[in-house]
This record gives structure tokens, C-alpha cells and sequence, in this order.
């Protein structure tokens, strides 16, 4: 398969060079002097750690930020890309994580904004758009009528939209930022077909991604940035995962090591009984030992982030109950849920898990409000203990930040990942909740996020973890379920767990049977 | 594996534009900047009439009910609404105080306290309309604004209560304590306490948490619509404060006597927002925000300029402080 990749990528000159670019930001250097070459119809890979310079140099291309020094060349011409308007001129898209489209207006709409459109006595033809666009849509896979509205799409669907626009505004060269974050298996197979037709059609496509599997499998090279600095290009098939890794570590990687079994005592903390929320919660019953992690697993949509609001309070079960530590439990609010001992991180880290312009300090302050009290009584702040125990947590979590007064919306995603975990350590919580923990975070932090999970379930908290990364539960996880359509259909323990065997159940027959679940 | 040939480094044609630094310091500074600056050149213009310390007072004097009523105000953008019924709502406040004590003969105390209710009671339910019935804050102070106005001239016929207003309520705000005036003397308390509950209490960190992302203080275990009432009450309540001691002031009761200082509490919340901190409202940037206007109020009052000048002055603030708020804003995220 990979041979047949690296037919029809010329071997010409580059068509887009960049060299050397430096770009600093408030006195800390962002990009040292990176290079990066693309030819036409190419899959190049981009990986390396967060704040190694992906995103800097993604901004720069789009026409976002100037560097403050090196090259850029198209077609051997230098070039400066002074606004998203040139960089769309010059042929570049470029597709996000937060995929920037406007909910209220339908595909169509969204795919010819600010393109020039088609008219009939000087009135907008839809019609006549269509016709132009819809050969287009068919190259992208679009299987949904082009009338859809944006709100109305999976974010599977939604990828096809941006993918459509930059075609139907002949890009040669498509970025496409962490494009698999949020897709399920299925629809990440569907993604990397289309990125193959566009690698046909002769479109170069700049893929950055944490997962270093996909980039095995897509790409025909792959540059490794680490700390503003490009330190490796070469061809994939040249290449191993291993080397790939200690390029983007920047020295030998040990294996991750699976910590040592915890012992569970057999007292159950949570016991959920057939609960149901109408769609996506379908009759759900599991235990949950003190000490133990347990991984939920299965495709995007399977119903595990809308059961673990339930746990949360953020949503009510229809039917069914919950106990926790032997009482019933139905939290009316997270602030209930909090006071009875479960905390949550979500998945959402930047919308619905911190307050970015806020310091690292306030952020950990909110969830440990009655403690950081002058007195009980007294609903004064001591605003000493807080800075304190913030900077203790930082030093325990080993975050990466100048002080504990830094805004968290200056740290890099696996920081205030940490951030956000810390904010709810002190609070000792029974239960913790993590749902998709090291999204969108780099290998290192991602490592000691695991660590983090790992001891504190040696410590006796309850851990329940959501992933849609199959690679990631075998590694932290006790014992697996899967979720497909909103019930659970398998357990896994042991050396059962295992990404193939993950994946495999959330494939699961349509019927199938709620499986009677204890630890 | 090949290594990626290193040329020497050429320095391209974009360069860091030079000026961001100067707009980052004026935005957090240029505030107290354009304060001083503004008492330097009036003390220069006017050397017998500006500086000196019975100016001073009466500069604070003046800027005391207008702190106030934006104190309240400041809440209330903290947690992310705005409260356009406060002018109104003072006036109104103003006018049913002196009805209470000439007409309804309720002791001074009674009154007072009375009124403050009402300015909770106002800001409850301009609190339950926006997070219970959704409606957005500023259609729904607006009309609560508007409704206002129709009850106060419901209330007093639009005349106003000027006849047998006891003279111990004029001392309310006319009195001084040790050459002190009273109202600057209650509006340090007040802004003492706000400052004291935004900056060091845990419903302050909430109230902070709430404007600066409600989704993450919700999963914090915050109840984010309490506190965004607490905001409106917090605002309706010294916009009461406000409308008490000025018919105190005034020794009546006039229909539409505070409704500018919807205006000027806006002007100095904003102003304040770009005072030292990046475009965030906070209690201590509000009262710069106030001085500013008091001493260029003062200013214009002491160069004899006609009083439409004043509206020039303060409309010109409003955007030149919500200029300066969005700057610091977008200089601070990049």
C-alpha cells in the first residue's frame, strides 16, 4: 500500500518552501528557525510535542502572524503572506480543529463563502452554484444534500465541507490541523480515502497530528519540529514509529510502563443499575471499585460522554439508579455532584474546563473554594494559601509554567490538562471522571498524564476514563467497557485489554444485549 | 533520514511591528496617564481654582454618587450582563424615597431601607428574566428601564416632591464629618466592599469565574445563574444608594433626575476595564474611571464652559473607553 502511495507525487522541485523562519512572541521564541518543504500532491506529515512550533508555523502560512525572519518561496518566487486573503490567493487552505463555519447558513453556503458565485440577472443562482459545485462535493465525499445546514452535520461532515471549500477555491495545498481529534475509527477511514484522491488530483496536504500511526500510514514524508526547530524531514518509508518518537522526544523513549495493579477491596464506590436518557444512554449498569480505573471505550457517539453527565449532574437519568458508597445518588446539579465527592474533567478543556485569561492560581482556587476560606465562617480568600497550595500542585504535576500568576491560556494544551486535573486533586474526589484526557496533548505530557490517573487510583479514588484513542485505555486502564449505542457490550480485564479488541466491540451487532457487568 | 540543509539566515522583509509594546503599555496605563496628565493642565490653566485641596474634595464629592451607581454596575459586567435600567431605576428610587417620607410620613430609616429593597428587588428580577426566561440583558434592563419610568411618573404625576422634606434628610448627603463629606465618605465604603467581595471572597472568585467562562464555572460546581442575579441585585441596589442620596442632594424628588447617570456609569466601567488590567471590569478601574470624568466634568465647569460641552465630553469618553477596553483586550490575547 505504501508503493502505491508514492506513485504520482513528482519528485520536482518543491512547490512551497519555507526556510528558516523565526517568530517570537513577548520575548519567548516560538520558532528558531524551521524549514519545511512541500511538493505538489504530496501527504507530508508534521509532527512534534505541543509548543514545538506546529501551530506558530501553521499561523504563519495562513497569513495569522509575520515571522520575524527566514523565507518563503512558491514556485521558487519569495512570497509574503500578509493575510488569510493572499494566503487563499496564493492557493492555501487550511482546516482547524475548531472548524471555522457558520452554523446558521447550510453546506453550500458555507463551502462558496466569499467565493465568487454565479448570477443571474444579477441575482445569486443557488442553482447554478450547485451544478458547479456538486461535481466538487462528489471528490470530497459529500454523500449529504449540499442544503444541509452546517448544525445539522457530524463533525465528520463537517471536515468534508472545509475540504469542499478549499477545492472549489483550487487549492494546491490543504493543512489540516489534528483532523482525526474528534472523528470515530469509521469516519477517520473515510477521511484518509478523500486525503488520498486529493494526493491523486495532484493537492499537497500538510497533515499535522499527535497520532503517529496515522502518519505511518498517510503520509509520504514527515518533518519533525521539536522547540521552534526543525530536526528532522525524510521519507516515511525510511522511517519507524520508534524514530519518529525520539525525534519528536528528542532522545530514546522508554516503553510507558503499566503501573503496578491496584488491589481492590471489593466495596463497590459507584453502582449504576439500568439507567436509561433517551437517545444515547440506553439501559447502562456498571460497578465501580475504590482504586480501580476503568476505561469506557467505543466509537464517537456511543453514549459514554452523555452517561458520565448523568454522573455529573449536568444531565438527569429518565430511568435507572445510581449509588454511590451504598447511598442513592442523583445529583440535581455538578454542584451536588462536587459536594458528594465525584468530579469531572471534561473534554472540552478550553470551553468548558478553564478560565483561560484567568492565572493558573484562580483556576485551581475554584474548585477548592471553602478551603482556601480564612475561616469557615468567613467567606474571605486567603489569597497567600491559595497561591501556595497552587504552586504546590504545579510542582506536583510538574506543570510547565513561569509562575502560578501565568494566565492558563498561555500554557500548551497538555499543561492545562494538568492544570485542570490538579484544580480537583486537593478536593480528594471519590470518584474522577476524565473524558478524553490527552486530547489534542503531546507524548511527554501525555505520559505523565497517565502517571497522574495511575497513582491516583493507588490512593483509592475511582477513576473512570473516557478515550475514543483505542491506544490509550490499555494503557491506563484496569478493565475496559465498550459502548456502542448507548449500551454496554463488552468488558474486557486483564490481557484482554487490547486496541484491537476495542475496536473490534464497538463494531458491535446492532442488538446487542446489555452484558451484566462486575468488577 | 536526511537532515534539512541549514542556509544562512536571511532576514526577510516582514518585521515585528515596533509599536506593539507602546499600544500594550498605553492601554493598561493610558488611563491613569490621561488622569494625571488631565490634573497637570488644568492645575497649569487654572493654578488658583484646581489644585487645591477644597477642589479636590469637591471633585470627589461630585464623583461620589456617579462611583456608586457604577460601582453596581462594574458587578454586573463582571459577570458577563449588562444593567441598563440603572438610571432609570435611581431616578424612580429618588422620587420614592421623598414620597415615602413627605407623603407616606415612614421615618427617614424605614425609607431608606425600604428603597434599598426595591433596588434588590428590581435587580432580582432583572436577574430572573435574563437566566431563567433567557431574555438577553440588555433588551431585558431596557424594557425593565422603560417600565421604570412609566411607574415613577405613575408614582409623582411628574411633578416634583419638593414641600416638607425634613431637613435631617438633606444631611444624609449635604452633612460632613470631620470637613469630610458624608457621600464620599459611603461611597469608599461601598466601593471598599465591592472591591473587598469581587477581589478576596469566594463568591467573588465565582462572580469572576462566571464572566470569564460560565460553562467552566458551571463544571466548577458554581451555580452560575445565582450568581449573574447576585450581579443584577448587586447593581439595582446601588443604583437605589445612588437615587436616595441624590434627592438628599437635590432636597426632592425629581422624576428624571439620575437617568444620566446610566451614561456616565457606562463611560467609567469601561474606562476602568482599560486600567491595568487588559480589558477585564474590576471595582478600583471603575473608580479611576469615575475621577476621570469627575475632574474633567470639574475642569470644563471651572473654564466656564457651557454645559452641552459636558455631553460632548462624556460621549466622547464612552468610546474612547470602550476603544481602550477592546485594545487591551486584543493586545492581551496575542
Amino acid at each position: 500500500m505504501a508503493d502505491e502511495l508514492d506513485t504520482g507525487v513528482s519528485q520536482d522541485a518543491p512547490f512551497i518552501s519555507v526556510a528558516e523562519i523565526q517568530k517570537t512572541f513577548g520575548g519567548v521564541q516560538a520558532l528558531k528557525g524551521v524549514s519545511l518543504d512541500l511538493r505538489a500532491g504530496e501527504v507530508h506529515g508534521l509532527v512534534g510535542a505541543n509548543g514545538a512550533g506546529k501551530s506558530t508555523m501553521i499561523r504563519i502560512l495562513a497569513g495569522l502572524e509575520r515571522p520575524d525572519g527566514g523565507r518563503i518561496e512558491l514556485d521558487g518566487q519569495p512570497i509574503v503572506i500578509d493575510s488569510p486573503q493572499t494566503a487563499t490567493k496564493l492557493g492555501l487552505s487550511f482546516i482547524h480543529q475548531e472548524l471555522a463555519l457558520v452554523p446558521r447558513m447550510n453546506a453550500l453556503e458555507n463551502i462558496m463563502l466569499g467565493a465568487p458565485k454565479q448570477t443571474r440577472l444579477g441575482m445569486l443562482s443557488w442553482s447554478a452554484v450547485t451544478e458547479t459545485v456538486k461535481p466538487i462535493a462528489d471528490r470530497a465525499g459529500i454523500a449529504f444534500p449540499l442544503d444541509s445546514p452546517i448544525s445539522k452535520l457530524s463533525t465528520a461532515e463537517r471536515w468534508l465541507v472545509s475540504i469542499c471549500r478549499a477545492l472549489v477555491r483550487k487549492s494546491r495545498l490543504i493543512v489540516m490541523d489534528e483532523p482525526t481529534a474528534s472523528l470515530s475509527v469509521h469516519e477517520v477511514e473515510r477521511l484518509f480515502a478523500i486525503v488520498r484522491e486529493l494526493s491523486k488530483a495532484n493537492v499537497a496536504v500538510l497533515y499535522v497530528s499527535h497520532r503517529l500511526d496515522e502518519i505511518m500510514d498517510l503520509c509520504h514524508r514527515v518533518t519533525v519540529f521539536r522547540d521552534g526547530r526543525s530536526v528532522m524531514q525524510a521519507m516515511r518509508k525510511s522511517l519507524t514509529r520508534r524514530d519518529m518518537v525520539e525525534a519528536i522526544v528528542g532522545g530514546a523513549m522508554q516503553a510507558t510502563e503499566r503501573g503496578p495493579a491496584a488491589k481492590f477491596d471489593g466495596a463497590n464506590v459507584l453502582e449504576l443499575r439500568d439507567l436509561h436518557r433517551h437517545p444515547h444512554v440506553r439501559g447502562v449498569s456498571l460497578d465501580l471499585c475504590r482504586g480501580e480505573v476503568l476505561g469506557l471505550g467505543g466509537l464517537v457517539g456511543a453514549g459514554r460522554s452523555e452517561l458520565v453527565r448523568i454522573l455529573f449532574g449536568a444531565d438527569r437519568a429518565e430511568q435507572g439508579s445510581i449509588t454511590l458508597e451504598g447511598r442513592p445518588f442523583a445529583p440535581r446539579s455538578p454542584a451536588a455532584a462536587m459536594k458528594a465527592g465525584v468530579a469531572f474533567i471534561p473534554e472540552e478543556r478550553r470551553a468548558d474546563g478553564l478560565i483561560l485569561n484567568k492565572s493558573i492560581a484562580f483556576n485551581f482556587g475554584l474548585a477548592n473554594l471553602q478551603r482556601l476560606r480564612v475561616a469557615p465562617s468567613v467567606p474571605l480568600i486567603q489569597m497567600g494559601r491559595r497561591a501556595k497550595l497552587a504552586d504546590e500542585m504545579m510542582q506536583q504535576l510538574r506543570v510547565r509554567a513561569p509562575n502560578v500568576d501565568t494566565p492558563v491560556g498561555r500554557l500548551s494544551g497538555g499543561n492545562q490538562q494538568k492544570v485542570l486535573i490538579g484544580k480537583w486533586l486537593s478536593r480528594r474526589p471519590r470518584v474522577l471522571i476524565l473524558d478524553e484526557p490527552t486530547r489534542g496533548v503531546d507524548i511527554g505530557a501525555r505520559a505523565e498524564i497517565h502517571r497522574l490517573i495511575r497513582n491516583l487510583a493507588a490512593e483509592g479514588v475511582a477513576v473512570i476514563v473516557i478515550s475514543s484513542e483505542a491506544e490509550e485505555l490499555p494503557e491506563v486502564c484496569d478493565r475496559v467497557l465498550v459502548m456502542a449505542e448507548g449500551r454496554v457490550v463488552k468488558q474486557l480485564t486483564g490481557p484482554e485489554i487490547t486496541r484491537n479488541n476495542i475496536v473490534q466491540a464497538s463494531y458491535a451487532e446492532h442488538a446487542a444485549p446489555n452484558i451484566a457487568i462486575h468488577a | 533520514m536526511t537532515d534539512i540543509p541549514r542556509p544562512k539566515l536571511e532576514v526577510g522583509p516582514v518585521q515585528m511591528p515596533a509599536h506593539k509594546p507602546v499600544l500594550a503599555l498605553l492601554a493598561r496605563y493610558g488611563t491613569i496617564l490621561g488622569l494625571c496628565l488631565m490634573v497637570v493642565v488644568f492645575s497649569a490653566l487654572s493654578p488658583i481654582a484646581f489644585p487645591t485641596l477644597g477642589n479636590g474634595v469637591n471633585v470627589l464629592n461630585q464623583a461620589s454618587l456617579a462611583a456608586i451607581i457604577a460601582g453596581g454596575l462594574t458587578i454586573a459586567v463582571i459577570v458577563g450582563e449588562l444593567d441598563l435600567s440603572i438610571g432609570f431605576a435611581a431616578s424612580m428610587e429618588g422620587v420614592l424615597v421623598t414620597g415615602l417620607i413627605v407623603h407616606g410620613g415612614l421615618p427617614i430609616w424605614l425609607a431608606i431601607l425600604i428603597v434599598l429593597g426595591v433596588g434588590a428587588l428590581i435587580g432580582l428580577i432583572n436577574g430572573l428574566i435574563v437566566t431563567k426566561a433567557r431574555v438577553n440583558s440588555v433588551i431585558a434592563t431596557l424594557g425593565m428601564g422603560t417600565i421604570i419610568v412609566g411607574l415613577n411618573f405613575a408614582y409623582s404625576s411628574g411633578v416634583p416632591i419638593v414641600a416638607g422634606v425634613p431637613e435631617e434628610f438633606l444631611e444624609i448627603s449635604l452633612g460632613r464629618f470631620y470637613g469630610i463629606p458624608h457621600n464620599v465618605i459611603i461611597m469608599a465604603a461601598v466601593l471598599f466592599f465591592l472591591w473587598l467581595m469581587v477581589e478576596r471572597t469566594s463568591v467573588g472568585q465565582a462572580i469572576q469565574a462566571v464572566g470569564g467562562n460560565p460553562a467552566a464555572a458551571r463544571l466548577s460546581g458554581i451555580n452560575v445563574d445565582g450568581i449573574k442575579i447576585l450581579g443584577f441585585v448587586a447593581s439595582g441596589v446601588c443604583a437605589a444608594l445612588t437615587g436616595i442620596l441624590l434627592a438628599s442632594a437635590l432636597g426632592s424628588g425629581t422624576t428624571s433626575a439620575a437617568d444620566s447617570y446610566l451614561l456616565t456609569a457606562f463611560a467609567a466601567v469601561f474606562l476602568g476595564s482599560a486600567t491595568l488590567r487588559d480589558g477585564e471590569f474590576h471595582v478600583f478601574g471603575t473608580f479611576i474611571g469615575v475621577l476621570i470624568i469627575a475632574v474633567g466634568f470639574n475642569g470644563l465647569a471651572i473654564f466656564g464652559a457651557p454645559t452641552f460641552y459636558q455631553f460632548v465630553f462624556q460621549g466622547a469618553i464612552l468610546i474612547v473607553a470602550v476603544g481602550l477596553s477592546s485594545l487591551g483586550r486584543v493586545l492581551s490575547e496575542e
